[in-house]
């Protein structure tokens, strides 16, 4: 496999990535993490309204995480105060933020300066190595979201933070009994859900280069469903979003290369593969046994 | 909770839906009243705006009686966006290849044709849902994007007119057409809503069927116990759901559209679930909440040509209604 490819892979499935493991704090805690879809689509809004205002990436990403948070708020208020169904209210907050971005930015001022590219930063020597060099000279977000993945994981496996959480998905009862607040946790798990999926969708916005109404177009549902096929852990989340990035990859290079398959048809190929694979995984998959139950 | 308590916090709901709206057309820069003033006109202005109006909420109406179906049923089917879809793909095809000569034929296997195309799609998503344990939620959301990609792809294709430079099919013959009601200037769409929406209550209500609904609904182990068969149960509430969205997108086509066009179906999946919601998952209480539903939008549709306040307005005081009714409804619980 041509590193080119993987590279691309990588491009694309950074934006699911930093979703897929927002989703996976979510689901964890017991929350069921529909409203990825919403959080990236808010954060890619803020990236381009923030780095607008406060000129540069920083501000960007900061106002994008706090979009994403205040989805994420909205979910922590109907969904885990108000003991909604989860799946109904994630729906709601996509079309929340699907109508607020898309009002927003026809309120915005029309010249809104586009999102430079950021250059590739390469690890010193580790980027010179022959054939695999390439692969070590990434946009500074892919590396963000490296981090973010590493920081997920040993919070969830190493801390006493990521027990309680994980735990709260489990057996929330055994949490309260213990002295934990589950309900405080799991607002917290989705808040930092928001946060990081506005960060996916910041990486997004500045892939693309500007805000584009519905830009998310179903990542957030597929980095849903990486999350589950990757069994609600970062590191098979993140696989599982390399390997959607990979089928994308593949299908542009496939109509670079004008091979002439049916461009419908391939744009299907995410969705198709994301249902197939679900399939596959099927049953053996087992979710956080208290995910979707409101707390008494 | 009381029913009329209730129906006092949806009311507080609607009424805060209506203050966000007031200071989000203020931050458009317009008068709130006199945009509110511009939607009601809009909505209720002369009889053509009514028949407008009760044609816009039709699909909304039939999609939302088999969502509260599979709600009640504790089957979080979200698939009506696709099955839309599919509906006015079957109804498009039966309408041009089959050409009888008499009308009500015609119709009639076209509202048959999407049914079943409707109703295939939730087929497969509860194939793969009750086959293979796929979440129903995941299952029906990724279906949505390939139903979509499906109708793109006919359009593009075999069903495509050729030289229109847009992806839509040729004009539908008249015969397949829905008549038009001159008297409220409006086609029979929500009518046959409103009869499907009855016989939907009686069903859930009254029918051994609709008792294990419910009953799946309140407790699955409980349902397993009593002995009624839950895979079956769930299949029929899903194809039940699927054949009225269909319906759905059927009566969109042959009524509104007279022909298929790209993404036809938009958003109306998520106004299906907004239906199922306000009403509470009662399926006679889906008629008025359809109706307030499309009201809503041929108004909002008015706002913006008038007075030039996004009609994205709209979809934010969908979401913001349905999160306050799910907050409402469920925090006594």
């Amino acid at each position: 496999m041509s590193m080119d490819l993987l590279n691309a892979a990588l491009r694309i499935a950074s934006p699911l990535m930093l979703a897929a493991f927002g989703g996976v704090l979510s689901e964890r805690a017991g929350v069921f993490a529909v409203g990825l879809e919403g959080m990236m689509l808010a954060g890619a809004f803020g990236a381009a309204i923030g780095s607008a205002l406060g000129g540069g990436v920083v501000p960007g990403l900061l106002t994008a995480a706090a979009c994403g948070a205040a989805i994420g708020l909205v979910v922590a208020l109907v969904a885990v105060r108000a003991r909604a169904d989860h799946m109904v209210t994630g729906l709601a907050v996509n079309i929340l933020a699907y109508g607020a971005t898309s009002y927003g930015l026809r309120l915005a001022p029309s010249d809104l300066p586009t999102l430079a590219p950021l250059a590739p930063v390469g690890i010193p020597v580790l980027d010179a190595i022959p054939i695999v060099g390439p692969l070590f000279a990434q946009p500074p977000l892919t590396w963000l979201t490296a981090l973010v993945g590493i920081i997920v994981a040993v919070f969830l496996r190493r801390t006493s933070g990521g027990l309680t959480l994980r735990a709260t998905g489990e057996n929330p009862e055994a949490v309260r009994a213990a002295g934990g607040w589950p309900r405080t946790v799991r607002v917290r798990a989705v808040i930092a859900c928001g946060l990081l999926a506005g960060l996916g969708g910041a990486v997004l916005a500045w892939q693309v280069g500007r805000f584009t109404d519905n830009m998310t177009g179903g990542r957030g549902y597929l980095a849903l469903a990486s999350l589950i096929v990757g069994r609600w852990h970062p590191a098979g989340a993140a696989l599982a979003c390399i390997g959607f990035g990979l089928a994308e990859a593949f299908e542009y290079r496939l109509e670079a290369s004008g091979v002439g398959a049916n461009p419908y048809l391939m744009q299907m190929l995410p969705y198709l593969v994301a249902l197939a694979v679900l399939g596959l995984v099927g049953r053996s998959a087992r979710m956080p046994a208290a995910i979707g139950k409101p707390l008494a | 909770m009381t029913p009329a308590a209730l129906a006092r916090r949806i009311a507080i709901a609607l009424l805060a839906a209506l203050v966000i709206a007031c200071v989000l057309i203020a931050l458009a820069g317009a008068s709130p009243v006199q945009a509110l003033l511009a939607m009601a006109a809009g909505a209720f202005g002369s009889t053509q705006a009514i028949g407008a109006g009760l044609d816009r909420s039709a699909p909304y109406l039939l999609a939302g009686i088999g969502v509260a179906l599979c709600f009640r049923a504790g089957i979080i089917n979200i698939g009506a966006e696709g099955q839309i879809a599919l509906g006015g793909l079957g109804a498009t095809m039966a309408a041009l290849s089959f050409r009888p000569g008499n009308a009500a034929e015609a119709i009639t296997v076209a509202l048959l044709a999407g049914a079943l195309g409707g109703a295939a799609w939730a087929g497969l998503a509860a194939l793969l849902h009750l086959g293979r344990g796929v979440h129903e939620v995941l299952a029906t959301l990724l279906s949505n994007f390939v139903a979509l990609l499906l109708v793109q792809l006919m359009l593009a294709g075999p069903l495509g007119e050729p030289g229109a430079g847009f992806l839509q099919s040729p004009p539908l013959p008249r015969a397949a057409r829905l008549p038009l009601w001159q008297s409220i200037d409006a086609h029979p769409s929500f009518a046959l809503g409103a009869v499907l929406a009855v016989a939907a209550s009686i069903l859930l209500r009254r029918t051994r069927f609709g008792f294990g609904l419910r009953v799946l609904g309140a407790s699955r182990p409980a349902a397993r116990y009593a002995g009624f068969r839950e895979k079956w149960l769930v299949a029929a509430a899903m194809l039940i759901a699927g054949a009225l969205a269909g319906l759905g997108g059927a009566v969109e086509v042959l009524g509104q559209r007279h022909r298929l066009v790209e993404g036809f179906s938009l958003g109306f999946g998520f106004r299906a679930v907004t239906v199922a919601l306000l009403a509470l998952l009662h399926p006679l209480a889906t008629i008025p909440a359809a109706l307030f539903v499309g009201f809503l939008e041929t108004g909002a549709q008015a706002m913006q040509r008038q007075m030039g306040v996004p009609s994205a307005l709209m979809l934010m005081l969908e979401a913001v209604t349905v999160l306050a009714v799910l907050a409402a409804a469920r925090s006594e619980r």
